[in-house]
């Protein structure tokens, strides 16, 4: 086995001599080495979970990327090195990647302070950094090698504004939102956008990630006598929420962001998270093609597990990092270059994706309104709850 | 008003929760003296073996609280024949590192076992609210506040009137002596280790029902939360530790009350160094008590150090400073300038740590104050980066020296305690005090590192910097301590009443280290956000503290060239294992556990 993958190799090595330049990307295409990504990311520490979530996600799409004939011949693959979300640890990813020739782009990583310092070794290196869950509005700044598909929040907050103040009609809101960049940043812009609909901000409160206890939160929640409460949160934090605020008899509607939308705000919260909308930007009943066949996928791929938010990141990540590849072949500024061409990948959280290559993000998210009914996400039909 | 009645509900709520973790590390710490970090570990094991228990095995709750109570107590009696019981004999601060690595193990064990995705731990109670004021309690708060006061006052009893307990207390204030009695101190610690590790399982098993929510990353937040709920109610007084919980969960829910959610471990840590600072045995602790910590240094007990050749450490100074030149990867360069960074805290901190004794649990604050300091200045006032970084070292010292000041009156953990607490307090100042430091958002943009108007840009002539700048500062400190400065603080360290007999004042020399510390700390962090070029509050946490501490104690304390030695080794290590993916934590853990158990003086020696 490994005799004929040498020789194939040689052979590809030294037809790209005898050919030159000019022919180097025919051979390579010959090459059976896969294409390799590099993604720096979680696998341990305390963002372990979202690093997993990742690699569903990834593989999942690398098995429909290779059955259906991988890039130009030649296999997809990643090589996941787990940061902690440290930036000790991203920087020393990032020098190891750019130095790795085999490595074609980079993926990830998952918080700000990670993905952010590192990308000036990536910018410098001359190796694309593609951050797909970088809200963070400074991180497509790093220079030209940065690129994210992340849902910017300036794109998903109006929408859950719209979706809370004109849709369920809520009118005086408490905003609890993460603590972080992207809380914070998402704060903002939905407070922006619900007063432009009309609403009334009540109270804002934002709590560290580690927190799990709100139950003094919710009392200052309740004194300022709002008719709905806003979640900006991910799904762990957000279940704890609902299940509290049910618990001090807080009855008001509750309103989640996209980021709680995962099977585990459902077994978290039990039926304290009953009724609570979410927008999102896909749903399981969907009937775009790609959504179903990344849903099916997935629970076929997963022993029946629904895909939540981060695997559908993850997967649309990696589509996306195969469309760029093919475009711009195994040369890293190629690759740059093709971010720039590619156009309508198709994309669970964007139906069509296509770079808006000012910003170097993709602009145009999806959105479904959804509600929890009976212990799952359903569409929602318009009644009031 | 109606709703301080709530506020004050439900901090008594969040405190019966604190508690449960509180008793279990109150109890080990009255006995050895040690603040075991692997106690939220054992409260992680006892969550997850509930949720078999309770979703695979569907047992009733009465069976499923035995289980998990005699498997955790398993669990803590492995850990104190095989991870403490060989460092008896040893340094005093050699178990505290070996709890660290425990904890790192066991949290990784847990991982892999059940992957880090968090998991529903239903309540096996009836699902009955009673209203009180405008919320409600349900019969798992019953639960809760009956297992943490039974078990204190269980304790209570025991220690207090049980022949056991006599020999447990005896062992507490006169290891030596309750031997020469007769005590059979192993079977002593033993029954303490069990009995805290089965509350710290069944504490986890509860909250872990009462959010019904367990995950992989709670060990660290249960650890710190009932540190501080113990210290507060007088290290090692069980019943302290109880009243000391629900006053830390009032303060957290008046804060919060107050000035809102993002404010309420801000006012949990403050809490902590009031305290510590007006009454420093705690709020319980009986006037006729001894003091907790030895009088003499035997917390940092001399050892002879390991002498390596000047011509050796040429050599080696010589073979790192050309190392670019050699073929070598970026990837290695960039990871010897992580290790150079985290040198240069570590020689921070084994000056403040080893040579006069003041562990410190919170030198994550100086890089912060550092590395913020240096960006702004470099941001909002144009400063030259290489002048930029300096100012970050200047107001790290300045700054991290008046904050610690208060507590220099304070002895052994409870310098640890304290300054883990002004650790946190920094972090959450950062992240609340947006009008300068942008709060979650962040600094961008940082300028990249330069030098009279040359950028350094390239990983190699970062790392010449890096290392230029770490061997002045290697050097310098090597001067300081072969003078009679360092004579003086080891001095301190060794005997405080000695040295104050002798004329030497504490607060001045304690502060001149902290100066000299807080400086280096801060230059490391001033590099740092100009690699980065972004930072944000997170950047420099707690994990990064006990990294460092880790680094010293694996170096040896006050060992310069231990200190060097232990960064290179602490940023290698997990690099190297990178090839074992998942694994990689846990290895280091072991690993780590391994060098304590032979090496507990550190690689080099105390100094």
């Amino acid at each position: 086995m490994s005799n004929i993958d040498r020789r194939t190799l040689v052979k590809g090595s030294l037809a790209a001599m005898m050919a030159g330049a000019a022919f180097s990307r025919a051979a390579l295409a010959q090459s059976s080495e896969p294409i390799l990504l590099g993604v720096s990311g979680p696998l341990t520490g305390p963002n372990a979970q979202y690093g997993t979530q990742w690699k569903q996600g990834f593989d999942l799409a690398l098995d429909e990327i290779q059955a259906a004939g991988g890039i130009n011949g030649r296999k997809l693959a990643y090589s996941f090195e787990d940061s902690q979300s440290d930036p000790r640890q991203s920087v020393a990813i990032a020098q190891k990647l750019v130095s790795d020739p085999r490595i074609v782009m980079e993926l990830g990583d998952f918080s700000s302070p990670a993905s952010m310092a590192a990308s000036p070794i990536y910018q410098r290196g001359g190796l694309v950094q593609f951050g797909f869950t970088n809200s963070h509005p400074d991180f497509t700044k790093g220079g030209d090698f940065m690129w994210s598909t992340s849902v910017s929040q300036a794109d998903e907050q109006p929408l859950l504004a719209a979706y809370a103040v004109k849709r369920l009609g809520l009118k005086k809101l408490a905003v609890l939102h993460l603590n972080t960049d992207w809380g914070r940043t998402s704060r903002d812009y939905f407070v922006k956008a619900a007063k432009e609909h009309g609403a009334e901000i009540a109270v804002t409160e934002g709590y560290i990630a580690e927190e799990r206890d709100f139950r003094s939160t919710l009392v200052r929640v309740r004194d300022a006598n709002p008719d709905g409460l806003i979640l900006i949160s991910y799904y762990s934090d957000g279940a704890l929420i609902a299940r509290q605020a049910r618990q001090v008899g807080l009855k008001q509607v509750i309103c989640a962001a996209s980021s709680v939308y995962s099977p585990k705000f459902l077994e978290l919260g039990g039926e304290a998270v009953e009724d609570v909308h979410v927008g999102t930007r896909y749903f399981p009943e969907d009937p775009r093609p790609e959504v179903q066949t990344f849903i099916a996928g997935f629970k076929k791929k997963y022993n029946g597990v629904e895909p939540d938010a981060f695997n559908a990141y993850a997967y649309d990540a990696m589509n996306m990092a195969a469309a760029v590849v093919k475009i711009g072949g195994t040369d890293r500024r190629a690759i740059r270059d093709a971010f720039t061409k590619v156009k309508d990948v198709s994309s669970v959280i964007f139906g069509k994706a296509t770079f808006d290559v000012e910003s170097r993000r993709v602009k145009g998210a999806m959105n479904a309104e959804l509600v929890v009914r009976k212990g799952q996400f359903a569409l929602w039909d318009g009644k009031p709850t | 008003m109606s709703s301080w009645l709530d506020y004050t509900i439900n901090g008594l709520i969040v405190g019966n929760v604190y508690a449960l973790v509180a008793v279990g590390l109150a109890l080990i710490f009255g006995v050895s003296r040690l603040i075991n970090f692997a106690q939220g570990s054992i409260y992680l094991v006892g969550a997850y073996i509930g949720w078999v228990a309770v979703v695979q095995l569907h047992t009733p709750l009465p069976l499923t609280i035995i289980v998990v109570a005699v498997a955790a107590a398993l669990v803590g009696l492995i850990i104190e024949r095989f991870g403490l019981r060989p460092l008896q004999n040893s340094v005093r601060i050699a178990p505290l590192l070996a709890t660290i690595g425990i904890s790192f193990v066991l949290d990784q064990l847990v991982m892999l076992t059940f992957s880090p995705n968090p998991r529903a731990l239903p309540s096996q109670l009836p699902d009955i609210r009673f209203q009180i004021g405008g919320g409600t309690i349900g019969p798992l708060d019953l639960l809760i506040a009956g297992v943490g006061l039974t078990s204190a006052l269980l304790l209570f009893v025991f220690l207090r009137y049980s022949k056991l307990g006599w020999a447990v207390r005896a062992t507490a204030q006169d290891r030596d002596a309750a031997m020469q009695m007769g005590v059979d101190v192993n079977r002593v610690n033993q029954a303490v280790f069990g009995i805290a590790a089965a509350l710290g399982g069944v504490s986890g098993l509860l909250v872990g029902m009462y959010y019904n929510q367990i995950d992989t990353a709670m060990s660290l937040q249960a650890t710190l939360k009932g540190v501080v709920a113990e210290v507060v109610g007088g290290a090692g007084n069980v019943p302290g530790a109880v009243i000391g919980s629900l006053l830390l969960g009032l303060v957290e829910s008046y804060g919060v009350a107050v000035f809102g959610t993002s404010y309420r471990n801000l006012f949990a840590f403050l809490l902590l160094v009031v305290v510590l600072v007006l009454r420093p045995n705690g709020l319980f602790a009986s006037a006729r008590q001894a003091p907790p910590e030895p009088l003499t240094g035997t917390f940092i007990a001399p050892s002879r150090p390991v002498r390596i050749p000047r011509w050796a450490l040429l050599i080696a100074t010589a073979v790192f400073a050309i190392l670019p030149l050699l073929p070598v990867s970026f990837y290695v360069l960039q990871t010897l300038i992580n290790a150079w960074l985290l040198g240069m805290l570590a020689l921070s901190l084994t000056l403040v740590a080893g040579t006069i004794g003041q562990v410190s649990l919170g030198h994550a604050a100086l890089l912060a104050i550092g590395a913020y300091t240096s960006a702004l200045l470099s941001l909002t006032f144009a400063v030259p980066v290489g002048l930029a970084i300096i100012g970050g070292g200047l107001m790290s010292a300045a700054l991290g020296t008046a904050l610690i000041s208060p507590s220099f009156r304070l002895r052994g953990h409870y310098v640890s305690i304290a300054t883990l607490a002004i650790g946190e307090i920094v972090s959450l100042v950062i992240l609340n005090w947006e009008s300068v430091t942008r709060g979650p958002i962040g600094i961008s943009g940082i300028p990249p590192l330069s030098l009279f108007g040359y950028e350094l840009v390239s990983p190699i002539s970062i790392y010449w910097f890096s290392f230029i700048v770490m061997v002045v500062l290697a050097l310098l400190q090597g001067r300081l301590l072969g003078s009679h400065l360092g004579r003086s603080f080891r001095a301190i360290r060794d005997d405080d009443i000695a040295a104050r007999a002798y004329g030497l004042s504490l607060n001045r020399y304690k502060s001149l280290a902290f100066i000299f510390g807080g400086f280096a700390a801060g230059v490391s962090g001033g590099i740092a956000a100009h690699l980065y070029s972004y930072i944000n509050h997170e950047t420099f946490n707690t994990q990064q503290s006990i990294l460092a501490l880790t680094v010293v104690i694996l170096g040896g304390l006050g060992n310069v060239v231990g200190a060097i030695l232990g960064a290179v080794a602490l940023v290698g290590l997990p690099e190297v294992f990178r090839i074992a993916a998942e694994y990689r934590i846990l290895i280091y853990g072991i690993v780590l556990l391994l060098l304590v158990r032979f090496r507990p003086q550190g690689l080099l020696g105390t100094m």
